[in-house]
């Protein structure tokens, strides 16, 4: 690996395909503040989300043609350039279809760029099989990292300077490429290049879409969880899921034990579904509890990701073609994952939002508190629901301000953490079935992984 | 065993171990909190003294009678009779016009009367002219001894002067 080391062009490739690959996840975190700030609502929020990875996963193969065609160095600095201004569009939306339309133009031009990265990386790092575990590395380290670098920023500055800070670093990426790209300008040697694609490994692509389904749901489900239903603020949900990526650490040493793919492939799908299992069966709402669960999906992405990246990837020809496949797949496999599971968490989250306010109310009515009070607080329960309408119910200050009698103020806080008891365990369970439904995706990978021929690299 | 082996074999086992010890530590028995059916009877608590205990499971007791005449839950009763908007979403919601709420509110403190003398808590002497009262009570005038049962059962509204006999009556 000393030929990527000290390459820094092999620095700026890995560094377009990271943070373009970032870019799908890094918003997650910042969706709860979106979603307050452009007054939207969940379904709407998960657009920003949707309308990249979407794009993503129609243009990869067609950018990857078009790179070809004009030459991957300029493909790469012109695809590197549509990023970074539709990130600087993204950051100065100040409502949700500019937001969504940015979001869109952003992804073009990433799939540009990592497509004509794939192309670009063989001759930089020496090898193919390099070029390929270069390149599935600083995609898998960009989507593990997104979304921790999307909740620290959203916190310390705002959620706009996710999408500004992307402007300077896909330019600065751009540099290197630039001199590939006057060079492709002089030589004209792209024409000469151009050879018939084969077709893509279907059952590595399928299983990836799969997986990425789990893996998006996973992110998008844990972040609500901790950001709405625990009510951590977007810097503790930050760190929380920081552990998803330093588990991806350990995956990919682990890569590097085992040389047969699909046993990487199928050991990650594996532990993907148990972590999300773990997930699914929280016995508490403390986040404590997630962090298992996560290290078992960290591991378990990095080890599929790479394995059916290298799977999809090995013995094809041209790469960038195929490479283009497999983002497609990944991003078809998000777009399916958080389309199918905004429904019905979003339906458990209404339901648990009923339940909820009658378990609060029940409470009340049941507690020692002067029965005066009772329906004051209780009105005050209703009120709330009133004000906090789709959204996962905090009635944690509801009952303020408390009483002046030193009695009453003892039963009303007591009261208080029996409501906040019923409401974290009410939203936490909502979700339980979206993670169980994330968990079965990620197992029912192994069929495609199973299907998909061995191809020692 | 090869390497793809172990990791395979490795990772089923972590796998099935975190999700048995997290259903051991009660990760699948949540079920939300039901509200009661309100037409069953309701346990009174004995250790609930004085006019202020009385009042406290009057009330319960009434919402719980008028519930089960509305068909709704205590739950939704309750939320309903805080304010004047919640109740007239709860009539068009359920289909409630004010003649059958009132109607039910009064069926309501009938069975809290009912209760707290079944529980030895209110004398008979005292509970027949609560019943006459409620027989008539107007929506908002029933409303409010559920709101504020101490007053009703004081006889500040109703029966005047009645308050410190009932004190002095009470078990």
């Amino acid at each position: 690996m000393d030929r990527v080391r000290g390459n820094p062009r092999a620095w700026a490739l890995a560094l377009a395909v990271g943070v373009v690959l970032a870019d799908s996840s890094i918003v997650v975190l910042a969706l709860p503040d979106i979603y307050r700030e452009l007054d939207t609502t969940v379904f709407g929020v998960t657009w920003v989300l949707v309308s990249f990875n979407l794009v993503m996963a129609l243009a990869a193969v067609p950018a990857a043609l078009v790179a070809r065609r004009v030459g991957p160095g300029r493909a790469a600095a012109v695809g590197l350039a549509i990023f970074a201004g539709a990130g600087l569009a993204c950051g100065l939306s100040d409502n949700l279809t500019t937001l969504i339309i940015a979001r869109s133009v952003q992804a073009l031009g990433g799939a540009l760029a990592v497509t004509a990265s794939l192309e670009l990386l063989p001759a930089t790092v020496g090898s193919e099989r390099r070029a390929t575990m270069v390149w599935a590395t600083a995609g898998a380290t960009g989507a593990a990292l997104g979304p921790a670098v999307g909740g620290i920023l959203t916190q310390l500055v705002s959620w706009q300077s996710i999408f500004l800070i992307q402007v300077p670093i896909a330019l600065l990426a751009a540099v290197p490429i630039l001199t590939v790209a006057r060079h492709e300008m002089s030589t004209r040697v792209i024409e000469r290049e151009l050879r018939p694609t084969g077709r893509p490994h279907l059952w590595a692509n399928v299983a990836l879409a799969m997986v990425s389904a789990s893996i998006a749901a996973a992110l998008f489900l844990l972040v609500l969880l901790l950001i709405e239903g625990w009510r951590l603020s977007p810097i503790g949900a930050a760190i929380v899921v920081s552990m998803m990526p330093l588990a991806a650490v350990v995956g990919s040493r682990l890569s590097g034990w085992v040389a047969d793919p699909r046993a990487r492939a199928a050991a990650g799908a594996i532990l993907l579904a148990g972590g999300l299992g773990g997930l699914a069966l929280l016995p508490k709402a403390e986040v404590a509890l997630t962090l298992p669960p996560q290290a078992l999906i960290g591991v378990g992405l990095s080890l599929v990701l790479s394995a059916l990246t290298e799977t999809a990837l090995a013995g094809r020809d041209p790469q960038a073609i195929h490479g283009g496949w497999t983002i497609s797949a990944r991003h078809a496999g998000v777009v399916i994952g958080l389309l199918a599971l905004t429904p019905v968490f979003t339906h458990d989250i209404a339901v648990q939002q009923k339940d909820a306010i009658n378990a609060g109310t029940a409470v009340i009515l049941d507690s020692p508190v002067n029965p005066l009070l009772k329906l004051d607080l209780a009105k005050k329960i209703s009120e709330h629901l009133e004000s906090e309408d789709g959204k996962v119910p905090n009635l944690g200050n509801v009952l303020e301000p408390l009483p002046d009698d030193e009695g009453e103020r003892t039963e009303v806080v007591q009261l208080r953490s029996e409501l906040q008891d019923q409401l974290d365990r009410g939203a936490t369970h909502a979700f339980s079935p979206s993670f169980g439904i994330a968990a079965l995706i990620g197992l029912l990978a192994l069929i495609p992984i199973g299907l998909a021929r061995r191809i020692d690299l | 065993m090869t390497r793809a082996r172990i990791l395979v074999v490795g990772a089923l086992v972590l796998s099935l171990a975190l999700i048995g010890v997290y259903v051991a530590a009660g990760g699948a028995s949540y079920t939300p909190e039901k509200s009661r059916n309100p037409c069953e009877p309701r346990p009174w608590h004995e250790n609930s003294g004085g006019l202020d205990g009385l009042a406290e499971e009057f009330t319960l007791s009434a919402l719980d009678g008028a519930a089960c005449q509305l068909g709704v839950t205590r739950e939704q009763l309750a939320r309903a009779l805080a304010t004047k908007e919640n109740r007239e979403r709860f009539s068009k919601r359920f289909h409630i016009d004010d003649e059958r709420l009132a109607k039910a509110i009064r069926a309501g403190l009938l069975r809290a009367i009912d209760d707290a003398e079944e529980h030895g808590r209110l004398n008979a002497i005292i509970a027949a002219p609560l019943r006459v009262t409620v027989e008539h009570v107007p929506l908002e005038q029933g409303i409010e001894l559920i709101r504020d049962a101490r007053k009703f059962l004081n006889g500040e509204s109703f029966l005047s002067g009645i308050g410190d006999a009932l004190e002095e009556l009470l078990p």
